[in-house]
């Protein structure tokens, strides 16, 4: 799916943490929003959400206007840091929670879901976790959980916040290539938040770097790297 | 915040209950909190002055109303250091030791709590009455417990047993003991450790305790009924005085010495309220009654 | 070699600490517990059984057992929603009624107690408003209902609002983004966080009016068979010097406590392993 981000801003308060922006996303991109704290960039991921609206602009997908639209018609898989994972549920319980959460008419058989949670299992390659409680998983393991569950509800694209920053370096490698994976598996659209320049520069097809509410710059990495636009940019990826 | 269709988007939460919910809770808890507390609170004053000021100082003036003031002020200055004192050591003994049985032992701190007031009431006369063995002995001697100030401190003691040592427990297990044995490696002996190191670190946390102790020693009721005795003058606590003279309908009389246990009810919960707020870090976290 | 009941520790005081906790311990609580056991097994079971097994015994019991079950219930339904409200919305007069919440704490149960009766006796400012609307308060079963509640009301909002307070923004909105409604929010993923704080609240509310005394007797009536309380009847039996009657439903009663005490630990164990924290 297309998102056109228009001239978005958001204050809190007083405060602007986000001045009017402009982003084009094309279908099936991954792109990576970077820098460092307080740049904006989980505000505008929440905004893409539906957890946060917008002081003024729009925001459109496939052409439509969504800026309206409640954090549940988003249909936008979300993946929190802290993962966010229903610690008095199972695996099985904590994936299958959005098709539950269905109205009647909407919902998949039992045997559906069943079906559905145990491929889910297999594409993030933790068949067996299926009856274990979040407590009894490490922390790799969880993230993959919460990706799954992300997953489950057949998003419209994948938003994820920092979704390697709690987890140690070595971890953080091979779950990089995971999430590549599966974003080229499901071709779905995916944003995602990080403050490390080396994971976005790995991963993403388009970076936009950030900072102070505004952005700075939207390319390729290697362009980015080649060519910083700003005095901020060339400082923040050699740093 | 907002969540009605006519709101500014901006003010919008995405996992806030609707604005209609969220006033009906709202309204519930106020309407419930104003029927069950504060219109009894109320209804206590209100009672004391239905003869007006002069009527309702009067009855705390007289021999019985006094006698009953002095007497529970007695039973907390007796029972809430014994409390104290006890509440600081089983502390102690519990967070700086490491021994077997320490999760038994925190249960039976806690025992009075689950238990009736009435039935520890009970259990005392049982024990030092003057039908058993050692009570027999005791009132030969001349000691007697039960209908008499002891029985009524002991029982006291009792209901308000796990107050101080349930809130510092958690405070001291928080702290853990490196202060301690700093000042223990810098030549400081015990004692002074535990004056210079420990006490400054609990005190907030103490008072908390006390300050609960305090309020429930001098308005218990039904453990002191039981072994009382409720000898007017002598052995009639202010609780005990209340439930005489409501009885023997002598209205004002009673709801004047409840005003005065109210206000007692009222400043405790004042102080409380203003520990939490100024030493929330200092008091555990965790509630306790 | 087994472990060594107390480890060697650098700690000061060892002696002193435990040697008053001990004594104290034993003194107060041990000890006149004890004395009432050992009553009761003087008296033997088949006595003990014989004082309870009468109508007027067996209508107290389950007169408190009954009513107390009904209030905590109100206090665990009540309870939640006062600690979800004094946690999660900010309106005036909010502090006041957070530090309200614990009036029964500090309030003498005599106090509360001849208050009530004030209040919802017939010619009382509720109680004339029931009269006409038909209804009897003060002095039947419904008057002691009303004490039960307002002595048990703190322990839910107390044990709930801390976990109200903890639970992660994170978690409510990611249910959101799952397209979960806010109702089916609350019913699926809080109130299970919430559960077992509410049932050890809901416990202790349970066992705090089983055994309540001063804030009943003066609202109830106190008719045998109808309006009488089990502590009641313990105080009528020590005040007819019939101590062997007093202890077998005092020992009756210790059992119930101790049942609630083992259920309290045992939902906490349970929490624990289920959810990995209480």
């Amino acid at each position: 799916m297309h998102i056109e981000i228009d001239e978005i801003s958001k204050a809190f308060g007083t405060t602007a943490a986000l001045h009017p922006v402009s982003l084009s996303i094309p279908s099936g991109a991954l792109v990576a929003l970077l820098g460092p704290s307080g740049s904006g960039k989980t505000t505008l991921l929440r905004i893409l959400g539906g957890l946060e609206f917008p002081s003024s602009g729009r925001v459109l997908f496939d052409g439509h206007d969504a800026t309206g639209l409640s954090v549940q018609e988003r249909r936008a898989g979300f993946v929190f840091q802290s993962y966010a994972l229903f610690r008095h549920m199972t695996v099985f319980e904590n994936i299958a929670y959005g098709l539950r959460a269905r109205p009647r008419a909407l919902r998949p058989t039992r045997a559906e879901i069943t079906r559905r949670v145990t491929k889910l299992l297999d594409l993030i390659q933790l068949p067996d976790i299926g009856p274990r409680y979040p407590s009894q998983l490490s922390g790799g393991q969880r993230q993959r959980v919460a990706l799954a569950r992300a997953l489950a509800i057949e998003p419209r694209m994948l938003l994820l916040d920092e979704p390697f920053g709690a987890l140690d370096a070595k971890v953080r490698k091979e779950l990089r290539s995971g999430l590549r994976e599966i974003h080229d598996e499901t071709g779905l659209t995916t944003v995602f938040v990080t403050h490390d320049q080396d994971e976005a520069m790995e991963l993403a097809d388009f970076v936009v770097v950030m900072s102070m509410g505004r952005i700075e710059q939207i390319g390729k990495p290697q362009d980015i790297r080649a060519r910083p636009a700003t005095a901020f940019v060339r400082e923040f990826i050699s740093g | 915040m907002s969540d009605t269709p006519l709101a500014p988007l901006q003010f919008r939460s995405a996992i806030a209950e609707p604005r209609a919910a969220r006033w009906a809770l709202i309204g519930i808890v106020v309407l419930g909190l104003g029927v069950l507390l504060f219109a009894p609170l109320i209804a206590v004053f209100a009672e004391a002055l239905t003869r007006g000021w002069a009527a309702a100082l009067a009855s705390l003036g007289n021999r019985d109303a006094r006698a009953a003031i002095k007497l529970t002020l007695t039973i907390a200055a007796i029972s809430v250091p014994l409390n104290a004192a006890f509440g600081i050591a089983a502390a102690w003994f519990i967070t700086k030791f490491d021994f077997r049985g320490k999760a038994f032992l925190i249960t039976l701190i806690d025992l009075p709590f689950s238990v009736s007031p009435v039935v520890a009431g009970l259990c005392i006369v049982l024990m030092f009455g003057a039908n058993s063995a050692l009570g027999g002995w005791l009132v030969a001697s001349g000691y007697p417990v039960v209908f008499a100030l002891p029985g009524i401190v002991l029982a006291t003691v009792f209901v308000t047993f796990p107050f101080v040592a349930r809130e510092l427990i958690p405070v001291m297990v928080e702290q853990g003991r490196a202060e301690e044995e700093a000042a223990l490696t810098l030549g400081a002996s015990g004692a002074r450790t535990f004056l210079t190191v420990t006490l400054p670190n609990i005190r907030w946390a103490l008072l908390y305790g006390v300050l609960l102790c305090n309020a429930r020693a001098m308005g218990e009721f039904g453990a002191v009924a039981v072994v009382s005795g409720k000898i007017r003058g002598q052995t009639a606590s202010i609780p005990i005085t209340i439930e005489m003279l409501y009885n023997e309908y002598l209205s004002v009389a009673a709801f004047s010495l409840a005003a005065l246990l109210a206000m007692l009810g009222l400043i405790t919960l004042l102080l409380k309220t203003i520990l939490e707020l100024r030493h929330a870090d200092q008091i555990a976290a965790t509630y306790h009654h | 070699m087994g472990r060594p009941l107390i480890h060697r520790s650098p700690m000061p005081g060892l002696g002193l600490s435990m040697g008053i906790t001990i004594t104290m311990l034993s003194l107060v609580v041990l000890l006149p517990i004890g004395a009432l056991l050992w009553k009761g097994a003087s008296f033997g079971l088949g006595n003990i059984w014989e004082t309870v097994n009468r109508p007027r015994v067996w209508a107290a019991l389950y007169l408190s057992f009954r009513l107390s079950l009904l209030a905590a219930l109100f206090n665990l339904v009540f309870g939640v929603v006062l600690a979800w409200v004094l946690a999660r919305y900010r309106f005036a007069g909010r502090r006041i009624l957070d530090a309200t919440v614990d009036l029964p704490f500090a309030l003498p149960t005599a106090v509360a107690g001849i208050a009530l009766a004030a209040l919802y006796a017939p010619n009382g400012a509720f109680g004339s408003l029931a009269k006409e609307l038909g209804f009897t308060i003060a002095y039947t079963q419904w008057g002691i209902f009303i004490a039960l509640i307002f002595v048990g009301l703190p322990f839910v909002t107390r044990t709930v609002q801390p976990v109200v307070e903890e639970i992660e923004r994170e978690v409510e909105e990611v249910s959101a983004t799952l397209g979960a409604s806010r109702l089916y929010t609350i019913m699926r993923v809080i109130m299970p966080m919430l559960t077992p704080a509410a049932l050890t609240g809901f416990a202790l509310a349970l066992a705090r009016a089983v055994g309540e005394y001063g804030s009943v007797i003066f609202i109830a009536g106190n008719i045998p068979l109808r309006t009488e309380i089990a502590p009641l009847l313990i105080v009528i039996q020590l005040e007819e010097f019939n101590y062997d009657a007093a202890s077998a439903i005092g020992i009756a009663m210790l059992l119930i406590s101790f049942a609630m005490l083992l259920a309290i630990n045992l939902i906490q164990v349970w929490s624990r392993r289920r959810i990995g924290y209480v």
